[in-house]
């Protein structure tokens, strides 16, 4: 697996938040620096060596794509084994989405190395501020993570807060945000940093927190899941001389 | 220290340099809490959480989360300032986070019910939200003891079972919604070379290595019968734990046995990258063990110290390492002291300082900058002293490297409150900043 992209990569990503028409002065005056991944000092047990547990189903609402279409997010946490990750696209905390996206990045090419997995595999990214990740910002955003790779990554915000907040409520994902004297919210501050992995039938596997972000447990962890969803496919019908017969001494 | 105490410029680089610390230095408290967990405290906790055992006549009788004030700049600092009764006694025990710091979840050693209380929406005022009551049922075990926060989930380790409740158990997990996930028997059969003896007790968790250690104490027919008569019965007193086991986190599954005999108890991994081991401390014989990785990837267990003199059974029960690792709070329960070891060198611990602390202590729980040193009294309902010996209080000590001062100290009979066991500490949210769902409108520019 290759190593974590470099700071260009940070750069994109706070050019994105410009492009975004996210001002200036709300990035961080600190600079990002390179993330700090977690400690590995071990080998993972195999794919298909141990079962991921049912956590949770994973929450539903009427979610935004980019273009302003509304979408069931259940539509696109079912079918495929699915890595949802939540990020707004001004965040350059380097061990929040910075930290996420390299790790998606190692991810996705674990995933294309892998015969057979890519159209099997989807990633999710849900905008933690619906006030300023609008359509149009996070259609900029999916422009950006979707190239170089066929892999579908969908990215989708809210309608509002309220919308939104149904789902972090049901995922547990909880969200900081700066609070003005009148109590209203203003801007993300922090969000504890998780990525969900969900099944095809839109059960939560597992959970990453950042002691948890490994990128080769997550991409065995997605083997594993592949692996039993081919073991629970339909088996192939049998031939049809066969059938014939079988049918014949049904009836 | 209020965690959240950030304005948004500022703050956000205050809270990125905190953020990094822990996320190398995660897996203590203030000091024993999941490395799954966020929002350490890493200055001056606010509350202080006292899950206490009802005794029959005091007060209402009941099991309560008693929550007091130990911010010394408050008014009503070293004062109980709220308690939230369960309605019922059922051996209140231990406690811990779910890995958001929001929820509280407690359990009771005879009953096996879960409280979950919200210490997230207002931590001076704990609610209780709900109440898990199906542990014996899904798992078949009884006696939920240690509450240790995995992402999303909560991992609960057991001492007995329902069957026959004896010390044979497992691990259960919930979500944090707490709904049953799975269950995991504590293994009985051999596993790398020694044979296990199914005891549970507290988890301990080493993400870095993908290492879970458990250890194991005893089963309910010990725990709930009186101390005096399980330490007179030879039969009982083979029932207790002498292992810790090796676990594969990803996959759940044990890789070793280790034989630690005595019933090694509460287990802390230490605080350094790269450091890689873990301490424990035996209660019936009185040790310290050392847990380490040797050179060929496998795991050892090794005695390394002495807790008073062993001959007197001054039965150490809670521990506490210091954040940089270097030190460690021991109680026995029986002299009523507190001990200070010098773990700099962790294959000699070296004990440095002590201090009789009460007529029985158990709990000891370090701040986070180990300025500030709290101790509880109460073990077990059963194995509690008797008479003027029980003496029923939470002490809190300041800590200055040399000598442990006493800063407050709420007496728990006096109080009409019950019998003070664990201690969880929270903080109050900073007035900049609020969780998104608690703001009053949606985030602008």
């Amino acid at each position: 697996m290759r190593p974590y992209v470099g700071a260009s990569s940070l750069k994109a990503l706070a050019a994105a938040a410009g492009i975004l028409g996210v001002p200036a002065a709300a990035l961080p005056a600190v600079d990002p620096g390179v993330a700090v991944a977690p400690r590995m000092e071990f080998t993972p047990p195999r794919p298909g060596t141990y079962r991921l547990q049912k956590i949770q189903p994973a929450a539903d609402a009427t979610l935004l794509d980019p273009s302003g279409r509304q979408v069931r997010l259940s539509a696109v946490t079912t079918g495929k084994i699915t890595l949802l990750t939540f990020f707004y696209t001004y965040c350059a905390d380097p061990i929040g989405c910075p930290l996420a996206y390299r790790t998606l990045l190692d991810i996705r090419t674990g995933v294309d190395r892998v015969a057979g997995l890519e159209p099997r595999v989807r990633f999710l990214s849900v905008s933690l501020d619906p006030t300023i990740d609008t359509p149009a910002a996070i259609g900029n955003y999916r422009e950006m993570v979707s190239q170089d790779s066929a892999l579908e990554w969908d990215v989708l915000t809210a309608r509002s807060v309220r919308d939104l907040l149904p789902v972090l409520e049901d995922f547990g994902q909880d969200v900081s945000v700066e609070q003005a004297a009148d109590g209203s919210a203003r801007r993300t501050v922090h969000h504890m940093l998780k990525m969900f992995l969900i099944d095809q039938t839109g059960m939560v596997r597992e959970i990453y927190t950042l002691a948890f972000l490994q990128p080769t447990v997550i991409l065995n962890d997605i083997q594993t899941l592949y692996l039993e969803e081919k073991s629970h496919a339909p088996r192939s019908l049998p031939p049809d001389h066969l059938r014939s017969k079988i049918q014949t001494q049904l009836d | 220290m209020n965690r959240n105490k950030i304005s948004s410029r500022v703050g956000i680089g205050s809270l990125l340099v905190g953020l990094i610390l822990a996320a190398s230095t995660a897996w203590t408290d203030e000091t024993c809490n999941s490395p799954y967990m966020s929002g350490l405290i890493k200055g001056q906790e606010d509350f202080i959480h006292v899950w206490t055992l009802g005794e029959k006549g005091l007060g209402d009788g009941s099991d309560k989360l008693v929550t007091v004030d130990v911010n010394p700049s408050s008014k009503t600092y070293g004062k109980v300032i709220g308690s939230v009764s369960v309605g019922g006694r059922g051996e209140a025990h231990h406690m811990g986070f779910t890995d958001d710091r929001k929820y509280l979840w407690a359990g009771g050693l005879d009953d096996s019910k879960i409280y979950v209380f919200d210490v997230g929406t207002n931590p001076g005022t704990p609610k209780l939200i709900q109440t898990i009551t199906d542990l014996p049922a899904k798992s078949g075990f009884v006696g939920p003891h240690t509450f240790y926060a995995l992402p999303g989930r909560v991992l609960i380790g057991n001492l007995s079972n329902a069957a026959d409740k004896g010390g044979v158990t497992g691990l259960a997990m919930y979500n944090n919604k707490g709904a049953f996930i799975a269950k995991y028997d504590l293994p009985t059969g051999t596993v790398g070379g020694v044979k296990g003896d199914g005891y549970g007790y507290d988890i301990a968790v080493n993400p870095a290595k993908n290492v879970m250690l458990t250890s194991g104490f005893t089963g309910w027919t010990n725990y709930m019968r009186s101390l005096n008569d399980v330490v007179k019965d030879p039969e009982a007193m083979k029932h207790f734990g002498s292992t810790v086991v090796v676990w594969d986190l990803k996959s759940m599954k044990p890789t070793q046995v280790l034989s630690v005999p005595g019933a090694p108890l509460e287990i802390r991994w230490a605080l350094a990258p790269g450091q890689n081991w873990a301490i424990t401390g035996a209660a019936l014989t009185s040790k310290l063990w050392l847990i380490k990785q040797n050179p060929a990837g496998t795991w050892a267990a090794k005695e390394v110290a002495t807790i008073g003199d062993p001959s007197k059974i001054p039965l150490p029960v809670d521990i506490s390492i210091t954040a940089d690792g270097k030190g460690l709070w021991v109680n026995t329960f029986m002299d009523g002291v507190t001990h200070y070891f010098d773990l700099s060198d962790p294959e000699h611990p070296r004990e440095t300082y002590q201090k009789h602390t009460g007529r029985q202590v158990n709990m000891v729980s370090q701040s986070w900058d180990g300025k500030r040193v709290y101790i509880t009294s109460s073990l077990l309902s059963k194995w509690d002293k008797s008479g003027a010996d029980n003496e029923q209080v939470l002490r809190g000590y300041r800590w200055d490297g040399h000598e442990l001062s006493n800063s407050f100290e709420v007496d728990f009979t006096k109080e009409q409150l019950g019998r003070p066991h664990h201690m969880k500490f929270t903080a109050k949210p900073a007035a900049q900043v609020a969780f998104l769902g608690r703001a009053q409108s949606a985030p602008s520019p």
